[in-house]
């Protein structure tokens, strides 16, 4: 399976994906701008039917950078890390992905109720044609790469549909582990909030009003 | 069940005003509600409960709408429609399903309509292609009620006199206006500066605390939000509680109702509903109001159908759901760097909270030759870009040629776009002209999750409404740049706000033209009135909640009458 998947061309990446699928996610992003600039009301997004079990799963909250957190040294998680911490790399003056918890924040949303199981699964197959990628082009799994190796490959899939629509999935969950409020698992002591200046509003949720309490 | 008095199904701004006036005047009121019942305990700034999960919106695979958009002309120079349902599309037209409906999460602009906006046909003429009538109602008619509705909503203003002003029978609103932020005065300034007259824009958001509702607490972040203070006028907040503090209002949140049973006579005997487990029911009244929001009430008449309704209650003459009204015109931003003002300045322009309410109406009514004949013009708000983080992120991982941003780039424009820039943006209001390409049917394949049709909703627009808007757009960008923002730009197009949503259902004295008489009354049913926003023939060029308030307790009085 994977050879067959190393094999592939981008645009065969593309022909991966179930029929209309990267047609409905550019048409719900557009959107979502639209309705941002030209609504009062919320831009829902598409849902699933919500599991009310799964909203007892617990959300890892304030966990450190990722090598305090084992889970995140295992597949997949360990490619998304790399992956969110190349997008959102840690500087002198800001916090990084690993500082907002961009991957177990993630793990949490597609763990939880609220996003489309289509949207999931399409977050989670992508690190196998990620990974593909690396092995095409340098024989090796993308977290093992180095970083300028991971700028290429970044670049090449983003020139694919799938690609682009992939990263930008993925930056979408990275914002919001920036900017969500900390009771769900990104943002840990509001460090989001204070990078940017953003002043949040109030009253905050607190745990047991969290949005899949109230679905 | 019991036998109510009136059985109300919907819960919003068109609901809310009926269940308090019967249920204070002594009479047993029924609301049957298809979502939740929330209260301020429930809502929070919480940006992913309220704008990036459906969590006061139905989930889209269970409940959607088929949208026709205009794809082309067909060789014969007709239109061609494309039909995609929003499930697949992520087009949702759903705002708001809770006790108190989509009034939770308004941003509570609040205008009156002008006394020429019930004559429009009238006052302007006709207009090819476009369906313009007159109201058959005056604003003198109306007056009384949107004053009630100052009071009964709660809405903060400050009446000024100016060439626009419609007539009031009060001096002022019963609540002074809400905290203004420091570019108010900036507008003010530069509006002068070009001859334009500001006005304050009414809110309805209380400005000090009534009864059991709290003052606004300035958190900066109102529309699309639920209100933990109760300061927003919300049907929920403002009316129902009341109605329900009587003894006299029963509130029943999970009944979706999906058809109004009719008898031979043609009268409406029940409302039939799924409640919480999904089972049916049946409610039982005298009298029978529908306010579902418009699309939603178009929807649910056209599937009642009956012995004398064989095509839909109240739909003999085939106009339900016809002559579907959003709201047009656009919307623009300019910029303005921190560091263009001085310290005290910048700091005031950094602050959260206060609302900026200013608008403009020197152009409600367009008399220049550049533009052509006379014409009805609209409104311009001026207000900020929404404060929500996490869209305004999402927004900006793109760079101008549309390549995706990642990295140091990305983070730096993070930065500029967050700490360093204050985004002001316009609004523009304008008439969407009623037409025969913008209506409600029921979709023939698409059914929700309790196996009823939804609606199909075509989504054509009149050339009109562009023209309108453009021309607001461009007085509003002249504003914007007397301020000295960068980056002036606006977007004016055909597509329709959700959430700025009328008609369907026009009242009107002829039964062949009209579903509702002037009372809104059923023309074909004589215990059936609707009192949302589907009676209005033309829009106006305001937002409708206002109207559909007052109109509603108007509604109420003569329903108190008969009963």
């Amino acid at each position: 399976m994977r050879k067959e998947l190393i094999k592939k061309t981008l645009n065969q990446w593309d022909d991966t994906i179930p029929d209309g699928l990267l047609e409905r996610m550019q048409k719900r992003q557009s959107r979502r701008d639209f309705l941002k600039v030209a609504s009062i009301l919320p831009a829902g997004l598409l849902l699933t039917a919500c599991d009310k079990t799964a909203t007892q799963a617990p959300v890892e909250t304030n966990s450190p950078a990722s090598e305090k957190s084992p889970i995140l040294q295992q597949a997949p998680w360990n490619t998304f890390t790399a992956v969110h911490n190349h997008l959102f790399p840690k500087d002198n003056d800001s916090a990084g992905a690993d500082d907002i918890n961009a991957t177990l924040y993630l793990k949490s949303v597609l763990e939880l109720p609220g996003v489309d199981e289509e949207d999931k699964k399409f977050i989670r197959d992508g690190v196998t044609w990620l990974n593909g990628m690396g092995q095409q082009m340098y024989h090796q799994e993308f977290y093992q790469l180095e970083e300028n190796h991971r700028e290429t490959v970044l670049k090449r899939i983003a020139t694919s549909s799938a690609g682009e629509n992939w990263l930008s999935l993925l930056l979408l969950y990275l914002f919001e582990a920036l900017l969500a409020d900390p009771v769900y698992g990104g943002n840990p002591d509001k460090i989001g909030w204070q990078w940017l200046e953003h002043k949040p509003g109030f009253p905050t949720p607190s745990e047991d009003k969290r949005y899949y309490n109230l679905i | 069940m019991k036998d109510f008095d009136v059985c109300i199904i919907g819960s919003g701004a068109g609901g809310g005003p009926v269940a308090l006036t019967l249920a204070e005047a002594g009479y047993s009121v029924l609301v049957l509600e298809k979502g939740p019942w929330f209260t301020e305990k429930d809502f929070f700034k919480d940006e992913l409960a309220c704008c990036r999960r459906s969590v006061y919106t139905p989930n889209l695979k269970d409940e959607q709408h088929v949208l026709e958009e205009y794809n082309g002309k067909n060789d014969d120079g007709s239109y061609k429609w494309r039909a995609e349902a929003s499930s697949d599309s992520g087009s949702d037209f759903w705002n708001g399903s809770c006790v108190g409906g989509s009034s939770n999460f308004m941003s509570g602009y609040f205008y009156r309509l002008k006394p020429k906006d019930f004559r429009l046909r009238s006052e302007f003429g006709a207009i090819e292609g476009a369906n313009v009538v007159d109201w058959p109602i005056d604003y003198a008619a109306m007056e009384s009620y949107y004053t009630k509705a100052e009071t009964a909503v709660g809405i903060s203003g400050k009446a000024v006199a100016h060439p626009f002003l419609e007539p009031r029978s009060t001096s002022d609103f019963p609540y002074p206006p809400t905290a203004e932020h420091a570019v108010s005065g900036l507008i003010d300034k530069a509006c002068r500066d070009l001859n334009m007259h500001p006005l304050p824009t009414p809110r309805a958001v209380l400005s000090q605390p009534v009864d059991d509702r709290r003052s606004c607490e300035y958190s900066g972040f109102c529309g699309s939000y639920g209100c933990s203070s109760g300061a927003k006028g919300s049907a929920r907040a403002a009316l129902l509680n009341k109605a329900v503090k009587t003894g006299n209002c029963k509130i029943q949140p999970h009944a979706k109702v999906y058809h109004l049973r009719s008898d031979e006579s043609g009268k409406v005997i029940g409302a039939d509903y799924y409640d919480e487990n999904d089972a049916k029911q049946t409610a039982t009244a005298k009298i029978f109001v529908v306010a579902c929001q418009a699309i939603e009430t178009s929807r649910l008449l056209l599937a009642s159908t009956g012995p004398k309704h064989p095509d839909g209650l109240a739909n003999n003459s085939g106009q339900v759901g016809k002559n579907l009204l959003f709201s047009a015109g656009g919307s623009g931003t300019g910029e303005f760097s921190y560091s263009q003002f001085d310290n005290a300045l910048a700091e005031a322009m950094k602050q959260r909270g206060p609302f900026v309410n200013r608008g403009l109406q020197d152009w409600y009514y367009i008399n220049d030759k550049n533009f052509g004949a006379p014409a009805k013009g609209g409104t311009i708000d001026f207000l900020f870009r929404h404060p929500n983080g996490i869209s305004k992120a999402n927004g900006e991982k793109w760079d101008d040629d549309g390549k995706l941003l990642w990295g140091k780039p990305l983070k730096q424009k993070l930065k500029r776009v967050f700490a360093e820039t204050k985004y002001l943006r316009f609004e523009v209001f304008n008439d969407w002209l009623p037409t025969d390409d913008c209506f409600v049917s029921l979709d023939p394949e698409v059914k929700d999750k309790w196996g009823s049709p939804v609606a199909k909703i075509r989504l054509g627009y009149h050339d009109h409404d562009l023209k309108v808007g453009n021309y607001l757009a461009e007085k509003s960008e002249s504003v914007l740049t007397q301020m000295g923002a960068s980056n002036v730009r606006s977007s004016v197009s055909g597509a329709p706000p959700p959430n700025l949503v009328a008609g369907g259902c026009r009242f009107g004295n002829d039964p062949a033209t009209s579903v509702l008489n002037a009372d809104c009354q059923a023309h074909d049913a004589e215990n059936l009135y609707v009192t949302d926003g589907s009676f209005m023939p033309t829009g106006g060029s305001v937002p409708y909640t206002w109207t559909i308030y007052a109109n509603s307790f108007r509604v109420a009085d003569i329903i108190k009458k008969r009963l």
